[in-house]
């Protein structure tokens, strides 16, 4: 039997703050077009640390020129290209010399897109199982992209009832004995919690960390950081592993998205260490088969509300807080209204001990 | 393009719709999702699944004749495309009347599935034939110039073994019975005078068209009035200016000698998938100019041209 919640992170103080003033109505949440959704004044992931070297590399947010090199190894993110003759203005984005804010942190490299001013590391999402100053080994990486908006992606995997159809011979079928689902949420996240007792055993965990029981325990956690479009997937399984997923979903123009991924797969089995990280590219191409066709049905205004189930209150929470920011920048206000670095160990329910750097 | 809401569109061939896969296809630029469901009957709704706009067509048919969207999983029913299921929701599983997906009107008659937008629309009447060769085309050219092309040249859409298409019409495109109709001569392969020379040809190609499917009848006749080959092609606008080209022919009678037995081998009739672009821009519109005022006329007085029976 399924549960479902849907609350504030902090209930009581400063209530307001955490819907921006202006409740998005659940008429327009269910028609929300995320293609025309850009957020700025945010750290965006756009590679992993040893993907930038001598040579630049390009990437981009909403379709903005990055170029990333290393200077005396210090990374640099630059809307031009070092060998390019420059006929462009230089954008709003960058200091005079045409650079943005860049910063290394978990293993990877983030650029701050926005007012440049703005840019302070307090505002990194807080992704307590990557070490702080990056290293682990290259095989719990990978890039994965996705012909789809970033929004449509994130939606995708806060999404828990797709995981039975487009993911079966992956995660199983999916039968516990119970089922709880809370999410939380602040002006800058949304968390969602699923709570299974008795869930049949993944076929992809039989296999490679070998579970012998027939049901385990499941503990599930999606948490997105709103404006970086980035989320940690944590799953806690027992009998099994503690596998935490860095999933970003960055958004390089507003229809393709790249993912830097990271799995921490450090506690788990050797089998397991190395092969779930590639689970990744066979479950990406999975979504993608539904998130591609849908992305073009969200780039215009449509009349027609998208219908939604209990099943959907994550998804449904996601596209209202991200409506709301999307709003307030609209307005000019780029403030962040709640600390996105704060340590999120106790709400993702991480095993500390596991994760010691 | 925007399309009349009542029209009967030929979208599939009976076969092609089946309760082992669903299948895509188009109106203009409405995806339409089309299976058979458990009791056989033939259902259309909107290619779109209205929780999470997924395509249907992606999705499986149930064994309950339900089709099933391939992303969340939720049930609808092909008639009315209500939502019927979503899966572990057993508590729940009547929902209200809005949770539903666009229905489509279809009728299926003589090998071709139809579908109308309008689901209320009254379905045409036909004659139901026996085909024995059929075929599916998707040509990158819109429906108007697909037409277009026929009129003007039927070599640059279709092929009929043995058969060359003259340039000289003994009926202009004109109007019977609400149809539009002509009739061209055309001769056996090889020549032996150039068309231009010849005192009488030897066979016909009599084709009736309706004016706002496009839906077309092809009759080859030789010069004894004998039937020697049926077909029914059927285009239908598609998505990026394709048009769907769906077809099914028969033979008649047998002409004698050597050309008829040619003629009577494996399938004569062949609708090609594409179109050279070099030929089609500079084939004069003989036909077409005329046929498309004519059209227009046609359309205009709606009792004479929205009658859709086929008189095969
Ligand atoms: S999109 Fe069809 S069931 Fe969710
Ligand atoms: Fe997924």
């Amino acid at each position: 039997m399924l549960e479902v919640a849907d609350r504030p992170v902090s209930p009581d103080d400063n209530a307001p703050a955490s819907t921006g003033g202006s409740p998005i109505a659940m008429n327009v949440v269910n028609r929300w077009v995320p293609h025309n959704i850009v957020m700025l004044d945010s750290w965006f992931p756009v590679a992993h640390d040893y993907s930038v070297s001598g040579k630049p590399v390009r990437r981009a947010i909403y379709s903005h020129p990055i170029f990333l090199w290393r200077d005396n190894g210090v990374a640099v993110a630059s809307e031009f290209h070092p060998n390019e003759r420059i006929a462009r203005d230089k954008s709003a984005h960058t200091d005079a010399r045409g650079r943005y804010p860049v910063m290394e942190h978990y293993g990877v490299v983030w650029v701050w897109l926005g007012n440049p001013l703005a840019a302070d590391p307090r505002h990194l999402p807080s992704l307590p199982f990557l070490p702080p100053q990056g290293g682990l080994p290259r095989h719990m990486t990978a890039t994965v992209r996705f012909e789809s908006s970033a929004p449509i992606s994130l939606e995708n995997l806060i999404d828990l009832t797709h995981a039975d159809f487009l993911h079966a011979d992956v995660v199983g079928d999916e039968r516990s004995d119970s089922e709880t689902v809370e999410t939380y949420y602040d002006s800058e996240t949304v968390t969602m919690v699923r709570t299974c007792v008795n869930k049949s055993v993944a076929p992809v965990m039989k296999f490679f960390s070998g579970i012998k029981q027939p049901t385990q325990n499941v503990r599930q956690v999606i948490r997105i950081y709103l404006r970086s479009h980035c989320a940690i997937a944590y799953g806690r399984f027992s009998p099994g592993d503690d596998v935490p997923l860095f999933h970003p979903c960055t958004p390089e123009t507003r229809d393709r998205t790249r993912m830097e991924m990271v799995m921490n797969t450090s506690n788990a089995g050797r089998m397991f260490r190395h092969v779930m990280p590639k689970a990744g590219y066979k479950v990406s191409r999975q979504d993608s088969y539904m998130t591609s066709p849908q992305s073009p049905r969200y780039m215009r205004h449509t009349d027609r509300k998208d219908l939604h189930s209990k099943f959907d209150q994550a998804g449904q929470r996601y596209r209202m807080a991200m409506m709301e920011l999307a709003e307030r920048q609209a307005k000019g206000d780029f403030a962040y209204r709640d600390n996105v670095s704060d340590d999120c160990s106790e709400i993702i329910g991480l095993r500390k001990e596991l994760f010691q750097f | 393009m925007s399309l009349a809401t009542d029209l009967w569109w030929a979208v599939a061939r009976s076969e092609e719709v089946t309760s082992k896969k669903p299948l895509s296809v188009d109106i203009g630029d409405q995806p339409v999702v089309l299976w058979r469901d458990n009791q056989g009957i033939a259902r259309a709704l909107e290619d779109r699944c209205p929780h999470r706009r997924a395509p249907l067509s992606l999705g499986c048919v149930r064994d309950n004749g339900l089709i099933q969207c391939g992303y969340h999983g939720w049930s609808y029913d092909g008639e009315t495309g209500r939502l019927k299921e979503i899966p572990n929701m057993k508590d729940q599983q009547k929902f209200p009347p809005i949770y539903k997906a666009n229905a489509f009107g279809v009728s299926e008659q003589a090998g071709f599935v139809r579908v109308c937008l309008n689901p209320k629309a009254e379905a045409p009447l036909s004659a139901d034939p026996k085909y024995t060769y059929v075929g599916t085309v998707n040509v990158s050219c819109s429906h108007q110039e697909y037409l277009n092309a026929l009129y003007d040249d039927p070599a640059l859409v279709i092929a009929i073994r043995g058969v060359r298409f003259s340039p000289y019409l003994m009926a202009e495109l004109h109007e019977e019975g609400g149809m539009l109709v002509m009739e061209r001569n055309c001769q056996w392969n090889p020549l032996h005078w150039p068309s231009h020379f010849v005192a009488e040809f030897p066979l016909t190609l009599l084709t009736r068209t309706h004016p706002s499917t496009g839906e077309t009848q092809l009759t080859l006749r030789d010069d004894q009035f004998n039937d020697l080959l049926h077909a029914v092609l059927s285009p239908v606008p598609s998505a990026r200016g394709v048009t769907a080209v769906r077809w099914r022919a028969e033979m008649g009678v047998r002409h004698p000698g050597v050309r008829g037995a040619i003629l009577r081998g494996i399938n004569p009739l062949s609708v090609l998938a594409t179109i050279d672009g070099s030929k089609l821009r500079t084939t004069k519109p003989t036909v077409s100019l005329h046929g498309e005022d004519l059209r227009a006329t046609m359309l205009d007085a709606p009792h004479s041209a929205q009658d859709q029976t086929q008189a095969a």
